[in-house]
């Protein structure tokens, strides 16, 4: 355990003594702004909040799609490596949803590319500028589904990887060579080599000692095997090489040690929470979680694999997280139920306390980090 | 000092390989590991011509500064992939023609710079696919008698050696141009008698065809219509016939209609007033003395008709209203209840997954009877059995995103409406459309298909079939069935035909069958109603767009404007597709659902509030324009989501009263009226 994250846990435990979860105001106000794009699912628009020393407030809702009456659903969204471009994926097209292209800051929209059902996570190489995005496939029948390689300068699928049933998130490492996703209905992690956009190893994480063999037959082994552990996110590696994998249908969260390509350790989240968004500090000390169904944001000190914390949201179906570049802050989406807005929450890293919330549109899944100001 | 770095690859790669020598020459700056960072990328070769089918290896040579070779990986890949592929080994396959590209790259390091997005070098590979050359032209066949003195249209197609049909730039010729020429436009001109080839030819490839040109025999033209005196927009027929001097029909003569217009002195600058067709249909678009030329070679003959205005002009009553403003409201379906009032059904768009249920037996008293709140943002679609036994309403926005459809026992409104089954397997991308036929229910699902639904048990719910197109870039937005037939309204697919169980192809629920399909050029295809003309017995199709050229703004404040038209096709019944004669097109608004009652066309226009058109007869051409429109409504409301911003989603006439909703005020009930007195519009009908 690095002496950081002792500091942050050992700081979030005593944070969590002082101070009660509830509250929603910033005991240490930043002296930094913080800037996050949010997507709102079920209103077709993004938002650009900052959060600063003058408060959470919204500085752009940018509407997006091409069907203004049909809801397209704005799903995943990163940023560049540049910082220049953020990405997003429209999960409903015809058929086809796409991934468009738009310029930091003034939000204007420069291009976009069709990808195959429902694309979803995306990530950006940073030794290339190519951009992974896995088609989710939510909606379809339980089939194989691919990772779209779109060259971001022209904005063209160059190559589509194929992948398994339903992957979802995607998460690259450092060196921008391997891409982590998960295969939600085949109960897998895979590791793309992103240079030759082939899948380079796949880890089953179910429980059927007859499943999980690399190179299986998707197509004829989706009915056979019923998934358990439900993956619906991979984390970019740790320092240490780890891998964290949200299963949301068994309740909890996997470690994945890269070098031995096997599950470390088990994390149970406890019945009910289903965790479904990952993020990690970048010293790899403090894992944070989404539970969609328990109405929290878990978390947890991975020196020791304990959770510390987790504090219920103020509204219903939390889903994305990140982290600020300084590991200071985790910020939330909360999507909402029906008519309700949605909610971006920020909380302390350090004491797992919230200290700011922001409604939005409906539906706010997507988030993504922009940049750290002073 | 940078150096500037010029790659194998061309001169397109320039730019970016100097983009990566100067992230590279600032790296060389700052170290002495610049020394093994690559600073040039060779790829051999450096550009290719295949033919399809063919392979071709490329072979990659990464450099640093100081001209020493690097062992770096090199990332292939193609910006046309399904025309030219190359596997990460830099093995290249030319599937299709065309220019081409091919990039090759190697990766930054990561660590090397902060947020970088672009790879450190890149190059790329020009690649030329031919197209396989031509094979054969065939020249299109001509009538079996031509005349001296006649000209007519001659076409060509080319097909090359792959099979496929191109459409090159033809080069005519004649062998005898005494007898014939071409024009570079295709236009065939007989000067005498005898007998030549015309050829066309392209690229190496030519096909012919003989003519053989007779004396004109014709010595006069006639033409006739049907009619002396005519409404405007009504069709009518005139029909000319060459003569020779013993009062024969010639046969094949060539022959083109004109039309000339004289409109009364009172209507100034009227612009086109009337048209006619190839084949000799002829519409008015204002009163008139219209008169239609016929001419073949030198000959001519005209036929004066009159046009009067059509005079159908209607006010309204505004009957009742069921207001709702606090949200957009979306569809409607209205219906006689079991006990034997009427009710209404309708929607919402984007708000809070409600359905209401209205009392409109007195539509002068319409009031709210239950409500229905559902997981979703929004019920975009209502439907009711034909039995008015249940309801349908769709879901969109569900919060664990399983969407579906909601089946609702509606046999009591009054007592309050229950839910009887909750249905989304397979449907969880949202349900945006529905139809109920007889026992089953039709369900878009995700814009891509619609399953279709045994409900013998509306409680009980379960699939028995779907459609799904699968032409590239296909989607879905609406289905209508009428007579065991599924007519579906897919983009730039068209209106899709679709046997389940009435359209003679042996389709059924468990086992649709396509049929054919009418799509147009605009790829807009929004909604669809088959009707059978009750006045020419034709089965139609009527199209309706969608599209928000201008944008849209919902939650703004400003009134929204949208865009299309209705566009009118005669179904061929034996081949199974639409030929578009007509439209119906409002300027500066946009369709949006309709329905055709009675040969009167109701449409739901947005912005261009509520229009009902008589499509009585024949029809051809702008129904707009023809005076065919009998009346039209925009529903303003000072207190609606929307203030004053008419938005009209979609009408339904009901025991003579037409219902309509509108998005931004909910729920409205009018009537047509004769005026007391003709409004002045300014100039005469």
């Amino acid at each position: 355990m690095s002496s950081r994250s002792r500091f942050l846990a050992s700081a979030l435990l005593v944070g969590l003594c002082l101070a009660p979860l509830a509250a929603a105001e910033d005991p240490e106000p930043p002296r930094r702004n913080y800037f996050v794009y949010v997507c709102a699912e079920s209103d077709d628009t993004v938002h650009l909040l900052r959060y600063g020393p003058s408060g959470f407030e919204e500085l752009d809702e940018i509407t997006v799609g091409s069907f203004p009456t049909e809801t397209e659903g704005p799903h995943g969204i990163n940023i560049s490596p540049d910082g220049r471009h953020w990405f997003l994926s429209i999960a409903h097209g015809m058929p086809f949803g796409a991934v468009h292209k738009y310029a930091t800051g003034t939000n204007e929209w420069i291009g976009d590319a069709t990808l195959g059902m429902f694309p979803a996570t995306m990530d950006v190489s940073p030794s290339t500028g190519l951009l992974y995005v896995v088609n989710f496939n939510l909606h379809g029948d339980h089939v194989p589904s691919t990772i779209s390689v779109v060259e971001t300068g022209t904005m063209i699928e160059v190559a589509t990887i194929d992948t398994g049933v339903m992957p979802h998130g995607a998460r690259m490492n450092a060196k921008g060579d391997r891409l982590y996703s998960v295969n939600m209905m085949d109960d897998e992690l895979v590791e793309v080599d992103a240079m030759r956009f082939e899948i380079a190893r796949r880890l089953y994480l179910g429980t059927d000692p007859h499943a999980g063999h690399a190179g299986m037959d998707h197509g004829d082994m989706g009915g056979m095997r019923a998934p358990v552990v439900k993956p619906t996110w991979a984390t970019k590696p740790s320092p240490a090489g780890k891998v964290y994998v949200a299963g949301n249908g068994d309740s909890a969260i996997y470690e994945v040690d890269l070098e031995g390509w096997e599950v470390s350790r088990r994390f149970d989240a406890g019945p009910g929470e289903n965790p479904y968004n990952l993020e990690i500090t970048s010293d790899g000390g403090v894992l944070v979680a989404t539970y969609k169904s328990g109405k929290k944001v878990g978390f947890w000190d991975l020196a020791s694999g304990e959770l510390i914390a987790a504090p219920e949201t103020t509204r219903r179906v939390p889903h994305g997280v990140v982290v600020s570049d300084d590991d200071r802050y985790a910020i939330v989406t909360l999507e909402g139920v029906g008519g309700e807005p949605g909610t971006v929450e920020v909380y302390d890293v350090a004491t797992a306390q919230r200290v700011s919330e922001i409604d939005v549109g409906k539906q706010a899944g997507g988030i993504i980090y922009w940049k750290g100001e002073p | 000092m940078v150096k500037m770095i010029r790659s194998s690859a061309g001169r397109r790669s320039d730019r970016l390989v100097f983009f990566g020598a100067l992230a590279c020459a600032g790296i060389l700056l700052a170290g002495s590991a610049a020394a093994q960072d690559p600073a040039e990328l060779v790829v051999d070769p450096p550009e290719l011509t295949l033919e399809v089918g063919t392979t071709a290896q490329l072979t990659a040579t990464v450099r640093d500064a100081a001209g020493n070779e690097l062992e770096r990986g090199v990332v292939f890949f193609s910006r046309a992939r399904r025309y030219v592929g190359v596997n990460p080994a830099g093995m290249v396959e030319a599937h299709r023609p065309g220019e081409h590209t091919l990039i090759a790259m190697v990766p930054a390091d990561p660590g090397a710079m902060d947020r970088r997005a672009e790879p450190a070098l890149m190059v790329e590979i020009p690649v030329t696919v031919p197209w396989p050359p031509l094979a054969s032209v065939q020249v299109a066949a001509l009538p079996g008698n031509l005349y001296a003195g006649t000209s007519l249209r001659v076409t060509a197609t080319a097909t090359d050696t792959s099979g496929a049909e191109r459409k090159p730039d033809f080069a005519w010729s004649s062998s005898d141009s005494d007898v014939a020429t071409v024009s570079p436009h295709g236009v065939l001109m007989l000067h005498g008698e005898g007998s030549a080839t015309i050829s066309a030819s392209a690229e190496s490839a030519s096909g012919d065809v003989a003519v053989r040109v007779s004396a004109n025999p014709a010595v006069r033209l006639e033409v006739s219509a049907a009619e002396e005196e005519v409404r405007t927009g009504d069709v009518v027929w005139f029909e000319a016939r060459a003569l020779d001097a013993a009062g024969n029909e010639v046969p094949d003569f060539p022959i083109q209609y004109a039309v000339s217009t004289r409109t009364p002195d009172t209507l100034v600058a009227p612009g086109a007033a009337a048209f006619v067709e190839p084949d000799g249909a002829f519409v008015a678009e204002r009163p008139g003395l219209h008169t239609v030329v016929a001419s073949g070679g030198s000959l001519t003959a005209r036929e004066t008709i009159r046009a009067v205005g059509r005079n159908l002009k209607k006010d309204w009553e505004i009957v009742g209203r069921g207001p709702v403003r606090d949200r957009h409201t979306s569809d409607l379906w209205v219906w006689e209840g079991l006990d034997g009032r009427d009710y209404a059904i309708t929607g919402t768009w984007g708000a809070d997954g409600h359905a209401y249920f209205w009392d409109v037996t007195d539509p002068s008293s319409i009031h709210l009877v239950d409500t229905v709140r559902v997981d979703a943002r929004t019920v975009n679609d209502v439907k009711v059995s034909p039995d008015g036994k249940f309801a349908v309403i769709s879901r969109e926005g569900a919060s664990n995103r399983r969407n579906g459809l909601v089946v609702l026992d509606v046999a009591n409104p009054t007592d309050g409406v229950k839910i009887l089954a909750r249905y989304d397997d397979q449907m969880t991308g949202g349900v945006h459309n529905t139809f109920v036929a007889e026992n089953h229910i039709l369900a878009l699902s995700a814009g891509r298909r619609y399953d279709i639904l045994n409900a013998e048990d509306p409680e009980n719910p379960y699939r028995v079939g779907r459609f799904e197109l699968d032409t590239p870039g296909h989607g879905i937005h609406d289905v209508w069935v009428q007579d065991g037939v599924a007519w579906s309204s897919n983009w730039m697919d068209g209106v899709v035909a679709v046997d389940i169980g009435g359209g003679g192809k042996g389709g059924a629920p468990n086992n649709p069958v396509m049929m054919g399909s009418f799509k147009y050029p605009n790829g807009w295809n929004h909604a669809g109603f088959p009707y059978r003309s009750q006045s020419t017995g034709k089965m139609l199709v009527f199209a309706g767009d969608e599209n928000f050229p201008w944008g849209f703004d919902p939650e703004g404040k400003l009134p929204d404007r949208a865009a299309g038209w209705v566009h009118i096709a005669e179904w061929d019944e034996d081949g199974g597709i639409g030929r578009e004669v007509a439209r119906y097109q409002v300027p500066e608004a946009g369709t949006h659902n309709l329905w055709i009652e009675d040969d009167i066309m109701y449409v739901g226009y947005y912005n261009g509030g509520l229009r009902v058109v008589d499509v009585s007869g024949e029809l051809r051409g702008d129904l707009y324009q023809q005076g065919r429109e009998i009346s039209f409504f925009e529903p303003a409301d000072p207190d609606g989501f929307k203030p004053n911003a008419p938005f009209v989603w979609g009408p339904q006439p009901f025991k003579g009263t037409i219902f309509f909703t509108d998005f931004n005020s909910g729920l409205w009930a009018v009537r047509l009226v004769d005026p007391e007195t003709p409004r002045n519009m300014g100039e005469p009908n």
